[in-house]
């Protein structure tokens, strides 16, 4: 299973900037997730490693061949890649084998063969049975497994995946995601995915590239990228965040003490360096590293914040609340549902995310 | 280029696909190219020699031609070509503004409102499908004309016919019933495509029907009837049938028929200023339809897209519906119904008068007549033919022009769709023109003169010329609803540009074909204005013949030949049709 190699790739369609610098090596065996709002370039770039669009600068190369380098643009046809698209794309007028067969066919694959290839491909995806049914007559999750079967039946080199589970309802989704890792690591092909799911992206990848505007923001692991978001705007977009501005008002150790602009409270977060004192920053904590305790007297360990209660909302598995704290609405996640009125968030430094932008992101 | 690709693909027995390429050009690019090449002859060869004509001093084919402009200054200071200016703009603007008058009320009351038969009557627009303008001028003449039946019983009645429909107004208001139903087709697209949801929020803010299309539904068909006044124009400024055929008793010239009597009707035509008078058209009817193609573009913006498909709530319009209903009835009864079955039933008929009753003459000989002369009977087959043969290759040319200009990254591939959707800028009598001077320029010097010079080769040419972009709309309008991953999720199995087509894309698109089939041979069958100067006594076709007999006097006889072809096109939609619906289950 080759690497997958992005340099340099931008692409603009009529002056308007698509993608802007693209670059990132996928590792042999790898799944590897495009994960971004819609129209941020994560399809463009997909279609761009499948040969379907053209960057306007920048290399692709897969396995050491280069696809996209300077003249050289190989066509889509001849880069051997499987792709599954978001409406599955399966030829309404063929049957499943059908669909199966064309690849084969054009790679000239004895008769033989190709049977015991399509049944090896259906069979993978649990729908070996199914070879005669046209597409309309498979449920959307079958039409989705026979799409990975097709684009898997002629061993192609690379796995790409554009968004394949965006039509499925919620529970299948579930389930297709699950089965999805265990096929892909069964199988160990290299594997692109584009998704603005971020829960899909965590569950499925090795690593995610996390893109806005065309350009890609972080690399990591799921771990890492919800962990350590890179910017508010990744905290924003994985998972849920709260967000304040204040000011650096002191530094001791590994920790800064960030004034609240809002309140004048105090925030002390673990900072690498690099936030001097005077400096105008975002802090930014999860709901779930947050706690909520009734109004207590004295000085806790770590974080503690004043605020009051709006509203609470039982949503199953646990309590979200909303807060105010001065013009601040605080989300916190919480298993107690008893709490009312005046409250105090306490949360640990190491928790706290600290950015030198002060715009508050949009969660999209 | 050498392909690297085996070294990571020779897994197990499948291998990358591999296309030959001829310095760097894959079959794919070749084929892209060809039909860029072949789409830009076909509109330069009838646009250059016209162009080339009203430029010098000669006869085309004749050698030692020398430029001058005196063919332009001869054009407008003789031969009376002010009063055609004159004429053709009179015309254009009052069949212009009868045809709206009709359409777009028509459009509001069968869309928008709840109106007594409002299906039926919507599908009665379709007539103009099967019925060409000069058919149905013969109609009106066989009715409506100096002794036409239902002027001799008007007269009979009143002592004197009220309307002479050999005028300007005459030939407009048939114009304007022939041109109607495009109108109200593109109007009630719009009207179809809008939110209901508007006219619902006007209701609950208090506003009473009649109020509602003022202020809410009018307003919005502005643009739809921009354009359809844009094509009402050009399509009036190059009809040549009913000018023709009222203009000439009564001597009043319009460019097409100018054009007619100048090129074909003249001893020793001035080719020259048949060049210039061309040329001046076509600047006219080019610049009305790049007006149209704005027009259109900006209509698009308009139209309020809805994000679910509601059912159209219709407007409730009590007696002013019964009020509408009765004058689309009128239209349709009075436009169309009457003089076509006038016509079928005159085709039966030796004297058709209301001052003897024609059942007593009832007979066959009109048809007989037509079965005795191999000239009239040959129309008919070479008619058959040349739609048959033409609308084959026509579609077939139009379904690989769209796969060019829709689904590929072809450089040049919105260049071929402005040249396929050229023609339509060209009126037909102009194509003709055009042609035949080409064949003529080919023909004078090569081999290739007895294969086009008044041939069925020719004709078949000249016919498929006009309905290109009929047909290339028609597939182009069906290629959106094929999805592009459908083409993309080829690609990426191993299929080029041109495989994707061959293995995929061609299943898919044969209800678009055999639509744009359907299409190309009726419009084919009904044509005849290109085929005025290229056909000979051979390659008659019925619209010519008909042309030829009514100049003859034999309106027996055109009736006859008329009914035949109305029949002919009625049988095929049907039978097409029926194709269509089983293939559409199957």
């Amino acid at each position: 299973m080759p690497e997958v190699c992005l340099s340099g790739l931008s692409k603009s369609f009529g002056g308007v900037s698509a993608l802007d610098g693209i670059d990132f090596t996928i590792r042999e065996g790898e799944f590897f997730t495009l994960l971004g709002p819609s129209g941020c370039g994560k399809s463009t770039t997909l279609n761009c490693i499948a040969g379907l669009e053209q960057p306007t600068a920048g290399t692709i190369t897969v396995g050491g061949v280069p696809f996209v380098a300077g003249r050289v643009n190989v066509p889509p046809e001849e880069r051997n890649l499987g792709m599954v698209f978001q409406s599955y794309a399966l030829w309404p007028h063929m049957t499943v084998a059908q669909n199966l067969a064309v690849p084969l066919s054009i790679r000239k694959v004895p008769r033989a063969e190709k049977t015991r290839l399509i049944h090896e491909a259906l069979d993978k995806v649990g729908l070996a049975h199914l070879t005669k049914r046209y597409p309309h007559e498979l449920s959307g999750g079958q039409q989705q497994r026979v799409a990975l079967a097709r684009a898997l039946v002629y061993s192609p080199s690379v796995l790409l995946l554009d968004e394949p589970l965006s039509n499925l309802d919620a529970k299948l989704r579930e389930q297709a995601r699950a089965w999805l890792k265990r096929l892909q690591a069964d199988l160990g092909i290299t594997t692109v995915y584009v998704t603005h799911d971020q829960d899909e992206a965590l569950a499925l990848s090795d690593r995610i590239a996390v893109m806005f505007d065309g350009r890609t923001v972080q690399i990591g692991t799921p771990a890492e990228i919800y962990e350590k978001p890179a910017t508010a705007g990744v905290a924003a977009f994985v998972g849920s965040c709260n967000f304040l501005t204040g000011q650096v008002v002191g530094r001791r150790g590994g920790h800064v003490r960030v004034r609240l602009r809002d309140t004048g409270g105090e925030v002390l977060a673990a900072a690498p360096e690099g936030f001097p004192e005077g400096r105008d920053v975002t802090v930014a904590v999860r709901p779930e590293r947050l706690r909520i305790t009734p109004p207590v007297d004295g000085t806790p360990d770590g974080n503690a914040l004043d605020a009051e209660i709006l509203t609470r909302s039982y949503v199953g598995s646990r309590y979200e609340y909303d807060l105010t704290l001065g013009e601040n609405v605080i989300k916190v996640v919480s298993q107690d549902g008893s709490l009312t009125g005046r409250a105090r968030l306490a949360f640990d430094p190491a928790d706290v995310l600290v950015y030198a932008d002060v715009a508050l992101p949009q969660a999209a | 280029m050498t392909s690297p690709m085996t070294d990571l693909s020779v897994r197990g027995t499948v291998t990358a696909p591999r296309y030959r390429r001829v310095l760097g050009v894959g079959r794919s690019r070749v084929l892209q190219y060809v039909v860029l090449a072949a789409a830009a002859l076909f509109v330069v060869a009838p646009i250059a020699p016209i162009l080339y004509q009203s430029l010098v001093d000669r006869p085309l084919y004749e050698a030692g031609g020398v430029f001058t402009v005196a063919n332009y200054t001869k054009l407008f200071t003789e031969a009376g070509f002010g009063q055609v200016i004159v004429n053709t703009a009179l015309l254009a603007v009052m069949t212009t503004v009868l045809t709206l008058l009709i359409a777009v009320p028509m459009a509001i009351l069968v869309v928008r409102t709840r109106l007594p038969f409002g299906r039926v009557l919507g599908l009665s627009m379709q007539w103009p499908f099967y019925i060409s303008s000069l058919i149905l001028g013969f109609g009106w003449i066989t009715m409506y004309g100096p002794a036409g039946f239902v002027s001799v019983e008007v007269r009979e009645l009143i002592g004197f016919v009220p309307w002479n429909l050999y005028s300007l107004p005459g030939m407009a208001m048939t114009e304007a019933v022939a041109l109607a139903p495009v109108a109200y087709v593109f109007c009630a697209n719009v009207l179809r495509q809008s939110d209901a949801a508007l006219e619902s929020a006007a209701q609950v803010c208090g506003a009473k029907p009649l109020r509602i299309l003022f202020t809410v539904v009018l307003p919005m068909l502005r643009p739809p009837i921009v354009y359809a006044t844009i094509l009402t124009l050009s399509a009036s400024i190059e009809s040549l049938s009913v000018p023709l055929l009222y203009g000439t008793p009564a001597d009043i010239k319009v460019f097409a028929t100018f054009l007619y009597s100048n090129g074909l009707e003249s001893v020793r035509p001035d080719y020259g200023v048949l060049g210039a008078a061309s040329m001046i058209i076509l600047v006219v009817t080019v610049a009305m339809v790049v007006a149209q193609a704005r027009v259109l573009k900006k209509a698009q913006r308009f139209i309020s897209v809805r994000g679910k498909a509601s059912r159209p709530r219709r407007l409730e319009l009590r007696w002013a519906g019964w009020i509408g209903a009765v004058a689309i009835t009128l239209y349709v009864i009075f436009g169309a119904a009457i003089p076509i079955l006038g016509l079928v039933f005159r085709s039966f008929t030796l004297i058709f008068t209301p001052l003897q009753n024609p059942l007593r003459t009832l007979t066959l000989g009109n048809y007989a007549e037509i079965f005795a002369f191999d000239d009239y009977t040959r129309s008919i087959t070479n008619s058959l033919v040349v739609a048959a043969v033409g609308a084959v290759a026509v579609s077939v040319f139009a379904l690989v022009a769209v796969i060019v200009a829709r689904r590929s990254t072809f450089r040049f591939r919105r260049a071929v769709e402005y040249l396929a959707l050229a023609p339509q800028a060209i009126p037909g009598i102009i194509v003709g023109i055009g042609f035949f001077w080409a064949f003529a320029l080919i023909g004078s010097g090569g081999v290739l003169g007895p294969l086009l010079q008044g041939t069925l080769l020719a004709v078949i040419i000249v016919f498929g010329f006009t309905v290109l972009p009929t047909a290339f709309s028609s597939i182009a309008s069906s290629i959106t609803q094929i999805g592009a991953e459908l083409d993309n999720a080829a690609r990426t199995s191993g299929a080029d540009w041109l495989g994707t087509f061959l293995r995929i894309l061609w299943r898919l698109l044969i209800p678009a074909f055999v639509g744009a089939l359907i299409l190309s041979f009726v419009s084919i069958l009904k044509g005849y204005s290109a085929a005025l100067f290229v056909s000979s006594a051979n390659s008659e076709v019925i619209g010519t013949t008909v042309l030829v007999l009514w100049t003859e006097g034999e309106t027996g006889a055109v009736a006859a030949l008329a009914t035949l072809q109305i029949a002919i096109t009625a049988v095929v939609v049907a039978v097409a049709s029926r194709f269509m619906k089983g293939h559409a289950s199957a």
